[in-house]
């Protein structure tokens, strides 16, 4: 094909033109613009939809559901508390900090529930001072009470809770969709649903390999890298150095020791010096030993701070802290820069998902699946196989049908059919719907429907023609009268389908998207375009009797 | 050609036999679900249902076996064409929340561990946690009540008459229970298709119902002497022909998509099989009667249905 001719516009206009002219020469003067009306707008279509399926590495335009061509569908629900503990955690922390600062005697600082904390045992001296500090840092988002004996309660406002809500579901879109194009899917979804609006869906069609796709989904890559104090092979032995108690500024994390089997403890600086948003990149490396690793660097802020830190450190243990396990706690040799790396006990597959990963971004707050849906790819074949062959039965049944029943002008009826299915294929090519299984079923429905309206409309004309009325009346009367009927009979149908829409995604929204388009389309295709063509065969002669 | 040659059929007279013989279904499909023969698939139960195939033609006891050491109470049937080598294992245990797939990978594994020589080379899976499911029940429930409830309304408007809405809409409630008691009956799972297929039918079986009201309406601007009863039965007759058609045509089609259209439309196809042919049946016997009924409640001096 020419290359002016790739753009389905130019394309478009040619053929288009082509067909103005061909009317011009054959029509008569008062179908022409109708006639070119309509022909353009199914060129249009024709133009849209080509070429439908893929075809020598084009893609194809309509897009295949899940369902058809294998893929993997998930529901997950984001933990959004996790999001609000961490929030309330550094809340708790600021307010711990600022009270030191100003020499504040306080009691502990606890959360208390994912959006509040409280403050006990303030030094009855300094209660209004705590009050003006409290009110002041948590000005925007927060209400601060007293709740007695120099106790505070902290809760996040309504609209701050919404707020964070809102801001960790898209975060957590975002990074999926990060971490999805890393896994080199093509055209997947990932979108906010469910009126909770804590929801996601995830669709990745012809994804293969689930467990791979729904590991790198699911893990939330926190990584941190804390400052050990000591190391222990039980929590116990960890804490006799601290009375048994874990200090408010530490933390117990576990991880896998030397020999397999017996995990090591370590007690950990709560406040981290690195964390994964300081990552710039993340790449899989192989260490002396030729075993994965995973290579980092720092942004440069962040490469500043690790050095100053580490410098300062040097001779003490470091732990690599990933989603709740140490990786590795190497000893701080010298002061360190931008580029370090993460060894451990992987798989070369294992280090290559997780730098992926790293690279992509932490989610804010972990995962729960709630529904999962995967179609083998042979399944899909399968499926579309046997859609494709009933719906071309059916269709040609139909066809061979109308010819039979209505002679001529069945043809009529089976121009009006084909309009109407490209004028459907058309619409969901150039709204990106997707075609599924239902979808399919629901193409048959638009036929039969659409059959129903050339019914309608033969018969009442077959009755007007046995009333003894001229066939140009017979005609005219039966698309008229039939007219009030096929709106009426639409918009019920309408309603209906609006409501399937309401199940939101998967294969019945599909159902639901052909349905509607279809029988819109049917509306311009068996009635505007069939009378189109009655006008035009019977022309202005005179006719005695019609084959119907 | 034609069908039939001008029809003067009296649909109106033998209604209450027809009226009696729904009631009697309905009545019978309200035990059969009330019963709990009403299956539902796990899209609204929750669970686990694979679809795998195998290497070779699959050995069921021996996969029965193996899964049935893992999740007791399995149900392993033979899917689709017994040539394609897939089979469906349905697992009756609750997919735990923190841990979705668990009871899919413990009888994968178990398949792998005992019954190697012939691997699953692919599989297919629906997974449903359980509060996907009651949410999802839910939802169907409310979203059918208020697509007939519009459609009522809209009836109503376009009428200018509640008598016609409330009609149509008796009628395709009608088809709806009478669906469910033949999908109880024959053991079709409700299933989200299914639950396309019965709202579509609550489409089709009104878009039928008006086609003959909108004959009666046209009717009745130039015909006031007639009763309503004769009035309706000639509607029914003049109609016919385009009624046995569209819903004959649109029959066969659906019977079609029921048996060509593979294991996953199956349920689909049936609902819309039996769907049709109610919705036609009760455009006839029901909702038509029940304009009659009613108008005769309204006018008592108007003369009882007969024949045209």
């Amino acid at each position: 094909m020419p290359p002016a001719l790739q753009n389905p516009i130019t394309l478009w206009l040619l053929l288009s033109v082509a067909l103005a002219g061909l009317v011009y020469a054959f029509m008569r003067q008062e179908l022409r613009v109708k006639a070119i009306g309509y022909g353009a707008f199914l060129l249009a279509c024709a133009v849209a939809v080509w070429p439908p399926y893929e075809r020598a590495g084009t893609p194809g335009k309509i897009h295949l559901g899940l369902d058809l061509r294998g893929g993997i569908h998930l529901v997950l629900q984001v933990v959004v508390d996790d999001a609000l503990n961490a929030t309330v955690d550094d809340a708790v922390a600021t307010a711990r900090d600022q009270a030191a600062r100003k020499g504040i005697q306080i009691g502990p600082v606890q959360r208390v529930s994912p959006t509040s904390f409280s403050v006990e045992g303030t030094e009855p001296a300094r209660v209004k001072d705590m009050r003006d500090l409290l009110r002041d840092f948590f000005r925007g988002g927060w209400e601060v009470r007293e709740s007695g004996e120099g106790g505070f309660a902290v809760e996040m406002t309504d609209l701050y809770h919404r707020q964070l809500k809102d801001q960790t579901v898209q975060e957590v879109i975002r990074t999926l969709e990060r971490r999805v194009n890393a896994l080199g899917v093509a055209e997947p979804l990932i979108a906010a649903q469910g009126s909770r609006g804590d929801q996601i869906l995830v669709q990745l069609p012809g994804v293969t390999d689930v467990d791979q796709a729904k590991r790198v989904i699911k893990t939330t890559a926190q990584l941190s890298l804390k400052l050990v104090e000591t190391s222990a092979a039980t929590r116990d032995a960890l804490l006799t150095g601290t009375g048994g108690r874990q200090p408010d500024n530490m933390e117990v994390v576990s991880g896998p020791g030397d020999t397999p089997g017996e995990p090591v403890y370590y007690l950990l600086r709560r406040e981290a010096l690195i964390t994964g948003r300081d990552l710039k990149n993340a790449r899989v490396g192989v260490d002396e030993n030729n075993r994965p690793q995973i290579n980092f660097s720092l942004n440069a802020t962040a490469a500043d701070k690790f050095s100053r830190e580490t410098g300062r450190n040097i001779n003490r243990q470091l732990a690599i802290v990933l989603d709740g396990t140490v990786y590795s706690a190497p000893v701080i040799q010298s002061k360190l820069g931008a580029d370090n790396r993460i060894t451990g006990r992987f798989t070369t597959q294992e280090a290559d998902e997780l730098s992926k990963i790293l690279k992509a971004g932490a989610l804010p707050a972990s995962l729960r699946y709630l529904q999962e849906l995967t179609v083998g790819a042979s399944l899909g074949r399968d499926s579309i196989r046997d859609g494709v062959r009933a719906s071309a039965a059916a269709m040609a049944f139909i066809a061979i049908f109308m010819l039979f029943y209505y002679r001529l002008s069945g043809v009529n009826a089976v121009v009006a059919l084909a309009a109407n299915l490209l004028i459907l294929l058309a619409a969901m090519a150039y709204t990106d719907a997707t075609l599924t299984l239902p979808g399919i079923a629901g193409i048959i429905l638009t036929v039969g429907v659409g059959v129903d309206t050339n019914v309608l409309v033969f018969e009442r004309i077959r009755e007007e023609l046995r009333n003894g009325k001229t066939v140009r009346a017979a005609v005219q009367n039966g698309f008229d009268r039939v007219w009030i009927t096929i709106l009426d009979t639409h918009a019920t149908a309408l309603i209906a389908a609006a409501f399937l829409f309401q199940f939101g995604t998967g294969p019945i929204k599909g159902f639901a998207v052909t349905l509607v388009i279809g029988l819109v389309a049917n509306v311009f295709a068996s009635y505007f375009v069939s009378k189109f063509l009655f006008e035009w065969v019977l022309g202005k002669r005179h006719y005695e009797s019609l084959s119907i | 050609m034609e069908i039939i040659k001008n029809p003067h059929i009296d649909f109106l007279g033998k209604a209450k036999y027809f009226i009696a013989l729904s009631l009697l279904l309905i009545g019978a499909g309200v035990f059969w679900i009330a019963t709990g023969h009403l299956r539902y698939g796990v899209e609204f139960s929750g669970g686990t249902q694979l679809v795998l195939q195998f290497q070779a033609a699959p050995d069921t006891d021996r996969i029965r076996d193996a899964v049935t050491t893992v999740s007791p109470g399995a149900v392993i049937q033979t899917y689709g064409d017994p040539k394609a080598n897939k089979v469906l294992v349905r697992i009756s245990q609750e997919a735990p929340e923190s841990d979705l797939d668990a009871p899919a990978r413990a009888v994968r594994q178990a398949l792998a561990d005992t019954y190697a020589e012939n691997p699953v080379t692919e599989s297919s899976s629906e997974i449903v946690g359980p509060l996907v499911g009651a949410e999802l029940r839910q939802k169907a429930i409310l979203l059918t009540g208020l697509g007939l409830l519009f459609q009522l309304i809209y009836i109503a408007w376009r009428f200018k008459g509640g008598v016609w809405g409330a009609s149509a809409t008796i009628a395709a409630l009608h088809d709806l229970l009478v669906c469910l008691a033949f999908l109880a009956i024959f053991h079709f799972e409700i299933t989200l298709n299914v639950i396309a297929a019965l709202l579509t039918l609550v489409g089709y079986s009104v878009n039928d119902t008006i086609v003959i009201f909108d004959r009666a309406r046209e009717n009745l601007l130039h015909r006031r002497k007639d009763s309503m009863a004769k009035l309706l039965n000639d509607s029914l007759n003049q109609t016919l022909t385009r009624t046995i058609i569209s819903n004959g045509t649109t029959f066969l089609a659906v019977l079609g998509l029921f048996l060509f259209g593979g294991e996953v439309m199956r349920g689909f196809g049936f609902t819309m099989v039996v769907g049709i042919v109610v919705g036609t049946y009760s455009t006839l016997f029901i909702a038509v009667p029940l304009v009659n009924w009613w108008s005769l409640r309204q006018a008592p001096s108007a003369k009882p249905a007969r024949a045209a």
